[in-house]
């Protein structure tokens, strides 16, 4: 029996040790494709004070929120860490953006630049991503019944 | 349900991949457009109106379109009032393209006078709004613009006629020699006439003269009047009322005192 327990917890261990080697695997590929798009976006970043601030603030809490959820994977917190992720692009879109409409002053020149068409898109696949984690939700409790019922 | 679940996973990602590429993609190539603003030019013509003309090449070496490439300017007196607006529009500029377009301004010179005559004889300042504005990739929207002043030359600035020196023509009649002084701050060439009537401190008309002006742009003029007066209606003080008729505007009367 107690043979049987220590078996059980290693098997625990081992499976948190492979999701925390998973979870560290895809925060760093994440990490890795940020770097290699922004160096696309550092030559404008020198005319939008704060824009590399408030996207490397977005992907650091995506991260955080990528690994904790892929960490609580098999459970019911997997899918609550997947909407609060896709909430929190929603609302960082729009909170950032400033409704769609981007505006700065650089010496004398009022720059404004029109991002709601973008916006939009990127609010609409955010909501499909929110779907499709109540989706998986409903899913999981779901065949949890089934399977306990069985 | 996993399957529906997991087509829906694919598309978002897809989307998600092609829409970051794209905005990233459209915003890099920002940098490959290039903007050239050529000599502005100033011209006049005979219907009393001054063009201003700036030459501007667009150079699109990005990896999009540009949509509704526009440029607007205003120009506002000194209390803030539009006095004139010009505007540029191209409807595409399609990816490694080179666009020149003129964009024009006109402003006409009698209506600048009736707002204000004195642009006529003082220096000012106008303002001047400016925007450029494009859709990059035809569906991104920017817009880029600033405030300026920009100073506006008085052609007469200073403008004073001196003393009338009296020689006598004939027996009933003096030849009246009037000089004349201002100097031409504006841009453009004053090209006309001038004409002045003289009354006396009856207010009765007693001579009237012409004289052609040929002042050049930024320069300063001096000349004088000739005309002829009845000796019996010389009083030793009066008033001067001078006329212009330019090229490119017309004015008068402005009552100038003498004596």
């Amino acid at each position: 029996m107690a043979n049987n327990n220590n078996h059980n917890s290693k098997k625990t261990h081992r499976n948190f040790l492979f999701k925390a080697i998973k979870a560290t695997a895809k925060a760093i590929i994440f990490y890795v494709i940020y770097l290699f798009l922004w160096s696309f976006l550092a030559p404008v970043s020198e005319f939008v004070p704060g824009l590399q601030q408030m996207i490397e603030a977005f992907v650091m809490v995506y991260i955080v929120l990528m690994i904790v959820g892929d960490l609580a994977s098999g459970t019911i917190f997997q899918y609550f860490f997947n909407v609060a992720k896709a909430l929190f692009v929603i609302g960082y879109l729009i909170i950032s953006l400033g409704g769609g409409i981007f505006g700065m002053t650089f010496e004398n020149i009022n720059l404004m630049v029109d991002l709601r068409f973008f916006l939009a898109v990127a609010t609409l696949l955010g909501l499909l991503g929110l779907a499709k984690s109540v989706l998986q939700a409903v899913n999981y409790m779901s065949e949890k019944a089934e399977y306990g019922r069985v | 349900m996993r399957i529906p679940i997991r087509m829906i996973g694919i598309a978002t990602t897809f989307f998600w991949i092609f829409l970051i590429a794209f905005f990233i993609t459209a915003v890099y190539s920002v940098k490959d457009v290039a903007f050239n603003f050529g000599e502005p030019q100033m011209s006049t013509n005979t219907n009393g109106e001054m063009t201003f003309s700036l030459p501007v090449t667009i150079s699109n070496r990005g990896f999009y379109n540009i949509g509704a490439f526009t440029i607007v300017t205003q120009v506002f007196d000194t209390e803030g009032l539009s006095i004139v607006q010009g505007s540029t529009v191209v409807p595409l500029i399609r990816k490694d393209e080179d666009v020149t377009v003129m964009h024009n301004m006109t402003i006409n010179a009698g209506d600048l006078l009736e707002r204000d005559e004195n642009y006529l004889f003082n220096d000012s300042e106008l303002m001047i709004y400016a925007a450029v504005g494009m859709h990059i990739a035809e569906v991104i929207p920017v817009e880029a613009s600033t405030n300026f002043t920009m100073p506006w030359g008085a052609p007469l600035y200073d403008f004073a006629l001196g003393d009338p020196a009296y020689m006598p023509y004939n027996a009933t009649h003096f030849r009246v020699t009037v000089p004349i002084s201002f100097e031409n701050h504006a841009f453009f060439d004053l090209i006309g006439s001038m004409q002045i009537r003289m009354y006396n401190s009856t207010r009765a008309r007693i001579g009237r003269g012409e004289t052609s002006l040929n002042a050049y742009a930024n320069s300063p003029y001096s000349g004088f009047i000739d005309f002829y007066v009845s000796m019996v209606g010389v009083t030793p003080s009066g008033e001067f009322r001078v006329s212009f008729s330019t090229s490119l505007f017309d004015y008068g009367a402005l009552v100038i005192p003498y004596g």
